[in-house]
């Protein structure tokens, strides 16, 4: 295969891979940092360095796991860099409160506003099982931790929703 | 997850329904506890709302400036070299070294990349405790022992490592490091010095690996023949950068 041939087959491998994970890894950026506007930096930078080292993903079907590292990685790095501090819900940017406000309805609204104010240690497990579908194992992976503590902060996730929802539900 | 059924109890039984919904375990102990039914109903109604709010739109993805790749550039991005005043002696040291290489590169001349994988492939195997399942991870003395920070910088986010030690691959002396896969043990030869063109595919008897270049060195993966490499290459990648 000439070069010309090479990078016209590497291209479409990439486009192919941004036409099927592209969705996955903004819905994934954007609840990893909680700001669209963010998120979608995020995403552009990790597509960047997805395409720098596209040879060393070997098997295709690796792709997503490979792609939401890459964005999980640039995402940390983005907030080393910018040494961004947590905010709370009453002091939210516009892309921050843009988030909370695209709610499918108001029965929503205070679920999504939970969901967004929880720890990223329980958030990001519970957006990779319910949105991504990974398995427990996989989060485990991804996050570097035992199967045990993914377990364990899914858990906790869920009933500290499920006490928010009904906290909510008396007012 | 575990489906078992034995002995669970009301807490165990909400604590894996909580951690995955979709868990349908714990038939027995659920056939005599109402309270646990409802628990679980509610676990399943939460996580549907809870999935509809996560629901976001997405935008169009703006046009990537993708640059240019070069055929000969290496898969990842190496840490700078740091620079160093260096005595003296260093040069001294130095030209000597370089006339021991250059002497033992004459004699060495066919020792091309093929046979640095067959040199890889042959060192697999040699310690039998490095081919071992295991789930207890090397301490960090015995890592940092057999990758010293002057030769790599190795991180933690690479893998289960079950194995450090210094081999000795081609006449140099290599950070040799097992990590498990979810086929078994999977060796990663870390060669600072053992530059290749391009990635090379290893093909040994039940085994395969793939030796990749990075920097002026290389790193050779290898694992059981079933063993899908593409993740372990992909994080060993990324966490490892040479000091020198």
């Amino acid at each position: 295969m000439d070069n010309r041939s090479k990078d016209a087959a590497r291209k479409q491998k990439f486009d192919r891979l941004v036409a099927v994970f592209h969705a996955d890894m903004y819905r994934y950026a954007v609840w990893l940092c909680r700001d669209k506007a963010i998120a979608e930096d995020v995403v552009q930078e990790s597509l960047l360095r997805a395409w720098k080292s596209l040879d060393a993903l070997r098997d295709e079907a690796a792709a997503k796991h490979w792609l939401l590292t890459i964005v999980r990685r640039e995402n940390a790095r983005y907030f080393e860099r910018r040494r961004l501090e947590t905010v709370d819900i009453d002091g939210l940017t516009a892309a921050q409160s843009a988030l909370l406000a695209e709610a499918p309805n108001e029965e929503l609204n205070d679920l999504r506003e939970a969901i967004y104010e929880l720890e990223d240690d329980y958030r990001e497990p519970l957006v990779l099982q319910v949105m991504l579908g990974y398995s427990t194992g996989e989060i485990a992976e991804l996050m570097g931790l035992k199967q045990g503590a993914v377990l364990t902060r899914l858990h906790r996730a869920r009933l500290k929703l499920k006490d928010i929802v009904a906290q909510e539900l008396q007012e | 997850m575990s489906t078992t059924n034995e002995m669970m109890n009301c807490e165990e039984y909400r604590h894996a329904v909580a951690a995955e919904p979709t868990f349908d375990g714990g038939a027995e102990h659920l056939a005599d506890c109402a309270d646990c039914c409802a628990f679980r109903d509610q676990m399943r109604a939460l996580n549907v709302r809870i999935a509809k709010a996560l629901e976001l739109d997405v935008p169009p993805l703006n046009p990537l400036d993708l640059p240019s790749i070069d055929a000969t550039d290496n898969v990842v991005t190496l840490a700078p070299r740091p620079s160093r005043a260096k005595p003296g002696w260093f040069a001294l040291a130095a030209s000597v070294m370089l006339a021991a290489v250059l002497g033992v590169r004459m004699f060495t001349a066919d020792v091309d990349d093929a046979s640095l994988g067959a040199a890889v492939l042959a060192h697999v195997d040699h310690d039998p405790s490095a081919l071992v399942v295991s789930s207890t991870p090397v301490s960090n003395t015995m890592l940092e022992r057999a990758v010293p920070p002057s030769v790599a910088h190795m991180g933690h986010d690479a893998g289960l490592i079950t194995y450090a030690k210094s081999c000795e691959i081609n006449g140099k002396t290599v950070p040799h490091l097992v990590i498990q896969g979810e086929k078994g043990p999977v060796t990663i030869l870390l060669m600072p010095d053992e530059s290749v063109a391009t990635a090379q595919t290893l093909d040994g008897e039940n085994v395969h690996g793939v030796i990749l270049p990075v920097g002026n060195g290389s790193i050779a993966i290898i694992g059981a023949r079933d063993e899908s490499l593409g993740r372990i290459e992909q994080s060993v990648l990324s966490s490892v950068a040479w000091s020198t």
